[in-house]
């Protein structure tokens, strides 16, 4: 059987780190082949040079029998190649069906002149987000989307170029369960038009219910490639580590019953637009409260809601018996509250900013006075920070003074979780904190939480993924269109009752 | 390779576009150009370019610009003029007319910014109309002047052989310098600049720091306008016309980028001279002015141009 493409050889030098050394990989048609590593491994720069944007500094790319020294993004296009990256990259402004089609309008004559065919794109925009499964009008504004919705959208884009070879650069990072089904189906379907996909994902579980073969990259090495029907999971994190690591969710534990010492609650809480209505919790010291339900369900826009970030319409928050009136970030975070939020690109990191200033600036704001502004720098302060940090949560980079664009996804986000680690608040909410994150980090960001909550700190966790909601939370609040529906303790829940408790009407 | 160069870019660029533009000039007009009469010259007509250069490098940095800075010179170049034309004392009218008055004009931008959450090209674009127009109405479209000479001396003399205004811009450029560098407030202006979003959420008051920003590219203007009146011994109410335009290009060639969060006070420092340089080689050069507006125009499209190409090397 011929390859759809083939890369030998491929070596990628940024300043300071080689992302790739001497990497070989093919694809097969019709395979869905996963590229598997830790945070920083080089998975995404491999595939990047497939989609134009890097130039391999050594190495040949053979795309049907032609041999490229590098690809341009035109070439890459022109011989099929799209590819949905890590990072979302739809334009704000645009409708859904002009982010899809910007490049490729389709036009027709109108009195001899060519203008963009607008009925045409709405059409092919419906077809393909009925294929996603998002229900949503070709015309609303990518702004108005919430994450996952974009995800799909980015999804439907790459379906949109009819091509040979799928890239998907972490497509489930933000979708819940629903949609990873329906991700899988459209796959299954491109595999029969013998399409060839590359798929990379933290996800282990993904691997054997799509993948085909499996290469795994080490600090930009090649460590080797399976076939999924013969490999056993914990083989491949062996593969990936380089070590045995003992399980996925290594010695978490839940917390000891009886504890009822109420460190946070609210009462009755509805956001000014009513996307969250009449939410009451409370958060028991040395527990873990978990939040799941579906995209959209209105968790992300609940712990908006408490961190004062969007405003609430009535509603009471007590952090340690104190009644809070927050009415900003600010606010929240004098008061001793950290949202570590969903989404690192949007609402996370300052991309121009290095690390270590990514890091410093939460601390800087809770110790600071005058709304902010009243103070000087303490660089080497500021640098400790970043430091701890970086040795914590083990995030990959050549110094903290590397700029944070330049760092892995995993990592990026993990410099995002050590900002609000740094600030060492009295709540911290995690909102997918884990997205992107690599197996082993994975659970050294649950051995943290449960440390926090063991310190008496308040410890919410918003997570799509069940088993680790599941694995991690003393209790679980599912959310169902903006309402809290019910809370079940560690012992009593299971996927089966939370899936139900988070889709059956009311 | 590509990366290095760029770094070295960044950092040593806009230094490297003065000396070349001030070493082309010294070989073109040997006789004139260099001489530390002739450099002196070159200062203080950069002196009120860089005023009000570091104070629109601020809006800018937070990805936003401000338009009325040339009717912000004028207007407190005239209150200052009225004030002690009214028989208010130098210091009093210098105070209250330059540098209040600027602030409260930058307070009305920012106010307006984040009452109307307009950009702030259309909120300066029309102040910059309201203020122009004040100021006729203030003046009767009219020059002001006939001030005490301690005013002359105290803003438009010279100390040692330094002339006062470029001591002005160099105490204000050092000074904005340690705010952008060494404080919170400069920290979290180049946040918002970078991502306004993730500065929201980590907790930086958004409109508390527009409204700065605005106050102080006030100020700067403001004291631009008191330095004005001084130097040309009036109060001209058409005083400033046009200035947002060097102040922008000295701000974007010392290395700030419209998308904020970019740049650095000492860049635009070297931006404003690097237009003085020009303006006044091409003035011993005997090019006339309206060919110098034409030379300027390309200096601004090909520093941006060459910026953008460099910084986009990978
Ligand atoms: N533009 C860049 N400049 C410098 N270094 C970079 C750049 N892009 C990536 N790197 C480095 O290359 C290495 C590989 O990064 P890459 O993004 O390919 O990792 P990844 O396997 O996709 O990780 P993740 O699972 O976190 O997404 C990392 O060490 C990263 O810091
Ligand atoms: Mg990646």
């Amino acid at each position: 059987m011929g390859y759809l493409l083939e890369m030998k050889k491929i070596t990628k030098k940024f300043p300071g780190v080689t992302a790739l050394k001497d990497i070989d990989f093919q694809l097969r048609p019709g395979e869905v082949h996963v590229l598997l590593g830790e945070n920083g491994a080089g998975k995404s720069t491999l595939v990047k040079i497939l989609s134009g944007v890097y130039e391999p500094t050594e190495g040949t790319i053979v795309i049907n029998g032609k041999e490229y020294a590098k690809l341009t993004p035109k070439e890459s296009i022109e011989n099929k190649i799209s590819i949905i990256y890590q990072e979302i990259s739809l334009i704000d402004e645009l409708s859904i069906g002009e982010n899809i089609y910007v490049g490729k309008l389709p036009t027709k004559k109108l009195f001899n002149m060519t203008v963009v065919d607008y009925k045409q794109v709405e059409k092919n925009t419906r077809e393909l987000l009925k294929k996603v499964g998002l229900n949503k009008e070709p015309s609303v504004l990518a702004k108005e989307l919430s994450i996952s919705e974009k995800q799909q959208v980015e999804i439907a884009k790459a379906l949109s170029y009819n091509a040979k070879v799928i890239i998907m650069d972490e497509p489930t990072s933000s979708l819940t369960i629903e949609e990873t089904k329906k991700l899988f189906e459209i796959i299954k379907q491109l595999k029969n038009e013998d399409v060839g996909i590359i798929y990379i994902s933290h996800k282990l579980n993904e691997i054997k219910e799509i993948g085909d073969r499996v290469t795994v990259l080490k600090d930009g090495t090649y460590v080797g490639t399976r076939d999924v029907r013969d490999v056993e999971i914990e083989e491949l994190v062996t593969m990936m580590v380089g070590r045995e690591l003992k399980s996925k969710y290594m010695n978490v534990g839940h917390r000891q019953k009886g504890t009822k010492e109420v460190v946070f609650k609210v009462s009755n809480l509805t956001r000014a637009d009513k996307r969250v209505r009449n939410v009451s919790f409370e958060v028991y010291k040395g527990e873990i409260l978990g939040f799941a339900g579906l995209i959209g369900s209105g968790r992300t826009e609940l712990m908006n809601a408490i961190f004062g970030a969007d405003k609430i319409d009535s509603g009471e928050i007590r952090l340690f018996g104190e009644q809070l009136a927050i009415k900003s970030p600010y606010q929240a975070i004098k008061k001793g509250m950290a949202l570590i939020t969903e989404n690192r690109r949007e609402t996370g990191f300052f991309p121009n900013f290095e690390i270590w200033k990514n890091v410093s600036i939460e601390p800087l704001i809770k110790e600071s006075k005058l709304g902010g502004i009243w103070g000087l720098l303490n660089r080497s302060k500021e640098r400790d920070y970043a430091k701890k940090q970086k040795d914590l949560l083990n995030i990959k980079c050549s110094s903290i003074d590397q700029n944070i664009t330049e760092l892995s996804g995993g990592n990026q986000q993990k410099v995002i979780v050590g900002k609000w680690l740094a600030a060492e608040s009295k709540l911290i909410i995690f909102d997918e904190p884990t997205k992107g994150i690599d197996i082993g980090a994975k659970s050294e960001i649950y051995n943290i939480m449960r440390e926090l909550s063991d310190n008496g700190k308040a410890v919410i966790m918003v997570s799509s993924e069940l088993p680790e909601l599941l694995a991690v939370c003393d209790r679980i609040a599912v959310f169902r269109e903006g309402e809290l529906r019910t809370i079940l303790t560690s012992d009593e829940a299971t996927e089966e009752k939370i899936l139900l408790a988070a889709t059956s009407a009311k | 390779m590509g990366n290095k160069f760029n770094s070295i870019w960044q950092k040593y660029g806009t230094l490297g576009i003065l000396i070349l533009i001030t070493v082309l000039l010294g070989i073109l007009s040997p006789k004139y150009f260099l001489t530390p009469n002739n450099l002196v010259q070159v200062a203080l007509q950069s002196s009120i370019t860089i005023l009000i250069a570091c104070g629109e490098f601020f809006a800018i940095l937070i990805a936003g610009i401000d338009l009325s800075i040339g009717s912000i010179v004028a207007l407190t170049g005239m209150i200052t003029a009225k004030m002690m034309a009214w028989g208010y004392s130098v210091p009093v009218a210098i105070l209250v007319g330059g540098i209040m008055t600027g602030a409260i004009l930058g307070a009305i931008n920012g106010g307006l910014v984040n009452a109307t959450a307009l950009h702030p090209f259309i909120v300066t674009l029309g102040t910059q109309a309201i203020f122009r127009g004040i100021t006729l109405i203030m003046s009767d479209a009219r020059p002001v002047y006939g001030f005490p000479l301690e005013f002359k001396n105290a803003i438009a003399g010279w100390i040692w052989n330094i002339p006062i205004p470029v001591i002005i811009a160099l105490a204000a450029a050092l000074i904005l310098s340690f705010v952008t560098d060494m404080t919170r407030l400069g920290r979290n202006i180049y946040a918002l600049g970078g991502n306004s979003q993730a500065a929201w959420f980590s907790g930086i008051n958004i409109k508390l720091h527009t409204l700065i920003v605005f106050i102080i590219s006030g100020i700067t203007a403001g004291i631009a306008g008191v330095v004005m009146t001084a130097r040309l011994g009036a109060a001209e109410p058409l005083a400033g016309v046009g200035f947002e335009t060097y102040a922008i290009a000295s701000a974007i060639i010392g290395g700030a980028s419209f998308f904020g969060g970019k740049g650095k006070i000492l860049g635009v420092v070297m931006g404003g001279l690097i237009i003085g340089v020009i303006n006044n080689g091409l003035n011993l050069l005997n090019v006339a002015t309206y060919y110098q507006q034409i030379v300027m125009g390309a200096l601004i499209i090909g520093a941006v141009t060459l910026d953008r190409f460099v910084s986009s090397r990978k």
